[in-house]
């Protein structure tokens, strides 16, 4: 029984490490379906661990996490403006953000809190049960007995596949990222589209972002967002950029994740950053094929219009 | 083939015509079967080694680097460009230059190729090809964007190739111009070779009906008919009207104060050389590009059959069917809210391909594996669902064969004789002789600006005229 419950509690950690990543590729991924990739994703995900904490002191853990979600996709906007509207670089631009935001939100932070090392006390969004389905063994309560932004993360999964894949507006989306000058021509708003699925990203992202700081952490600390923008676009090239493939592969790195922290745990032989290091060994895998190729957008990361000449 | 010949080589789209040329030019190596070159079996692995072994190959769809002047693009993968060290070789440019004047190709050297017209890149692609003065000379469909008189030329060209000692492969569709420079002719017919003959022992009549098979060889002579011509006092509701538009393309001013007033039911035609600004114009009918100055009243909903059809026209990692819904998405009949009826869609998709006679595996199958003609007629077929009351056609019958350039050209004459739910349709094209078919009245667009043509001056020479008025090389917009 002891096994049993080291196993459930294994998952448990595994599935609440999964759920920002999740959470942030599954907007980066419809974000990447548009042709745009931003880089400053983990801009947004900082920026909604800050705006989270204020807003939970403020009003309450709801309360962040709505606001969590406002400042992630703001930082995007701010990135596309650029990237989208003027037709900057868009990796120049994202590391620009994503940089920008690591530092400005220290700032905010140390002028709003100082710079004590007393870590901030915020209060905590509490786990959900789910009636029912978190009595299912094992599994049960590693999927069902999560945190809000858990629960919108399987409800945006199939949400999101609907959407992109049956729906007029999906198909027009995906037009875009393929082929702006088609997409243009079939009377498709590209600029617009790429605008809002880039604020969209940056909106789950943010929303990512107040998960770590009111659910896993509940406090805010300075770059507490520790690569998790990143390693989220990572997972939307792992998942082949289809909602489910990224869920799937966030469960993995989540796994990943929560099996380094029981290794360190367990004292064993093998130095963990070993396992630390393992889901980024299968991305590079990944990448270059060996689970079956994986095609992304054409029109990813280009700008539209075009510069001529 | 031997040295010194033109081999003309034509089919229906998807007959099999550009694979053969594919394969000859290295890019697709056969699944069964010899090349040979100069009597030897090789085996080509790349365009770089066709190349070494004289083969030069001028594409369907352009092989140009957009972001690269012409002389860029032409030093590319010419070993003569470059010196010992890899750097620029001297005098290369001259060289050019000369190659250029002997040809007669008047080209653009010093502009990126991507802010060209099509013809404009097309001679730069040509000459490209022939700087290291090839064995056999490759052209998959060169004359499809063409003016009158740059056909002429380029046919002249082949012809001074070939009496150079070169052999010339020329893929064609239009059988008048293989006829007139061709000295031997093969015809393919779904990826068979149906018929290899001199020239001289045969007509035009024969070859058609070795194109299509029996059944249409009638339909091969383009029919001269044209649509009735509308009654002067027989006044159509506007589909659309232009007044003092000025417009800009990458920069550059490319309508200069256009006007055109377009009805229900009439075929607006409008000729002019490549790049003198026609894809503005279209895109301004199109309602997809705003002018800076003047005005612009437009239906709603316009069909648009763009020029470049694999970049505008096409998704191409979309199905056909995904291809017909993202141009129809916004249409009433196919959506209730977010939701697409895909079945309507579905229905529509293979309607266009019926109509079309698109040669497909079906409606699942990825745009880009079409056959160009046959992505053209997807692009034609579908813009012709989606025309209400204005269509702006664009080359339509670019890269068609004969017989779907005379289905193309009669579909737009029934759409424009329907009565009073008839779209206005502006026809623009460097296709002189579609424009004079097909067209009420006949414009001609030069350096951004529209000159009528009245009734009684409609003739090859006179158009011709206004339109070499305004030929201008290379920085044509």
């Amino acid at each position: 029984m002891a096994e049993l419950s080291a196993v459930s509690s294994f998952l448990v950690a595994a599935v609440g490490l999964a759920v920002p990543l999740a959470l942030a590729a599954l907007g980066e991924t419809v974000t990447q379906r548009t042709g745009v990739i931003n880089i400053g994703l983990e801009g947004s995900v900082i920026w909604g661990a800050l705006g989270g904490a204020l807003g939970a002191l403020a009003a309450g853990s709801y309360a962040g996490l709505a606001c969590g979600v406002s400042t992630g996709a703001l930082a995007a906007l701010c990135f596309a403006l650029f990237a989208v509207r003027l037709g900057t670089n868009q990796i120049i631009t994202g590391t620009a953000v994503t940089i920008g935001s690591l530092g400005f939100t220290g700032a905010v932070f140390q002028s709003r809190f100082g710079a004590t090392g007393i870590a901030l006390e915020l209060p905590t969004v509490a786990a959900l049960e789910v009636p029912l389905l978190s009595d299912i063994p094992i599994l049960g309560p590693a999927l069902f007995n999560q945190a809000a932004p858990a629960y919108v993360a399987y409800l945006l999964a199939p949400l999101l596949a609907w959407l992109l894949f049956r729906t007029r507006w999906g198909l027009a989306l995906r037009a875009v990222g393929e082929s702006p000058d088609a997409a243009y021509a079939a009377g498709v708003p590209v600029i617009r589209t790429r605008l809002l699925a880039t604020v969209f990203g940056g909106a789950l992202a943010g929303l990512a972002g107040a998960h770590l700081s009111l659910v896993h952490t509940g406090t805010f600390a300075e770059n507490m967002s520790a690569g998790k923008g990143f390693i989220a676009i990572a997972v939307v090239v792992l998942g082949r950029w289809s909602p489910w493939g990224v869920v799937a592969a966030a469960l993995f790195f989540g796994a990943a994740e929560a099996l380094q922290f029981a290794l360190q745990a367990w004292d064993s032989e093998l130095p963990y950053p070993l396992f630390l290091a393992l889901p980024y060994l299968l991305s590079l895998a990944a990448l270059v094929g060996w689970f079956g190729r994986a095609r992304a957008p054409g029109g990813l990361g280009s700008q539209w219009p075009r510069a001529r000449g | 083939m031997s040295p010194g010949e033109i081999h003309g080589l034509i089919g229906e789209n998807g007959a099999g015509k550009t694979t053969l040329a594919r394969i000859l030019g290295g890019l697709v190596a056969p699944d069964s079967g010899k090349v040979r070159i100069g009597g030897r079996a090789v085996e080509l692995s790349g365009a770089r080694q066709a190349r070494a072994l004289g083969v030069a190959m001028v594409h369907q769809h352009f092989s140009l680097v957009p972001s690269f002047t012409g002389l860029e693009n032409i030093s590319l993968l010419d070993p003569g460009a470059w010196n010992r060290r890899g750097a620029a070789a001297r005098g290369y440019r001259e060289r050019v230059e000369a190659r250029a004047r002997e040809l007669r190709l008047a080209v653009e050297l010093d502009q990126p190729v991507g802010g060209l017209g099509v013809g404009a890149r097309q001679r730069i692609e040509v000459l490209k090809a022939l700087m290291p003065d090839p064995r056999v000379l490759l052209l998959d469909e060169p004359t499809a964007v063409l003016a009158p008189q740059e056909v002429d030329g380029l046919l002249a060209v082949l012809r001074r190739v070939a009496d150079a000692g070169g052999a010339v492969v020329l893929v064609a569709h239009k059988l008048d111009e293989v006829l007139a420079v061709a000295t031997r002719v093969t015809v393919l017919r779904r990826g068979r070779r149906v018929l290899t003959t001199e020239v001289a022992d045969t007509s035009a009549p024969e070859l058609a009906e070795a194109m299509v098979g029996s059944e249409v060889a009638g339909s091969a002579s383009s029919s001269r008919r044209r649509g009735a011509p509308r009654m002067p006092g027989e006044v159509c509701p506007r589909a659309a009207r232009l007044a003092g538009v000025h417009a800009r393309r990458d920069g550059r001013e490319a309508l200069r104060g256009v006007a055109l007033e377009v009805r229900r039911g009439e075929i607006v035609g409008i000729a002019g050389v490549d790049g003198n600004g026609q894809r503005t114009l279209a895109a301004v009918l199109a309602g997809v590009q705003r002018p800076d100055e003047g005005e612009a009243e437009l239906p709603p909903e316009v069909g648009w059959i763009p020029q470049d059809r694999t970049e505008e026209g096409l998704v191409g990692e979309f199905t056909i069917t995904e291809n017909v819904a993202l141009a129809l998405h916004g249409q009433p009949a196919l959506r209730s809210g977010p939701w697409l009826d895909w079945r309507g869609v579905g229905e529509a998709a293979l309607g266009v391909m019926r109509e079309m006679e698109v040669q497909a595996e079906g409606a699942e199958m990825v745009a880009s594996a079409l056959s160009g003609g046959n992505q053209q007629r997807v692009v034609v077929g579908r813009e012709l669902l989606r025309s209400g009351s204005l269509l702006v056609a664009e080359s339509p019958t670019r890269g068609l064969d004969v017989k779907a350039t005379a289905a193309v050209r009669a579909r737009i004459r029934e759409l424009a004789a329907s009565g009073d739910e008839a779209p206005g349709i502006v026809l623009i094209s460097t296709d002189l002789d579609e424009v004079l078919e097909l067209a009420d009245r006949t414009l001609v667009l030069v350096r951004g600006r529209l000159l009528e043509i009245a009734p009684g001056e409609r003739t090859h020479r006179a158009i011709g005229r206004a339109m070499l008025g305004a030929q201008r090389v290379g920085n044509d917009w």
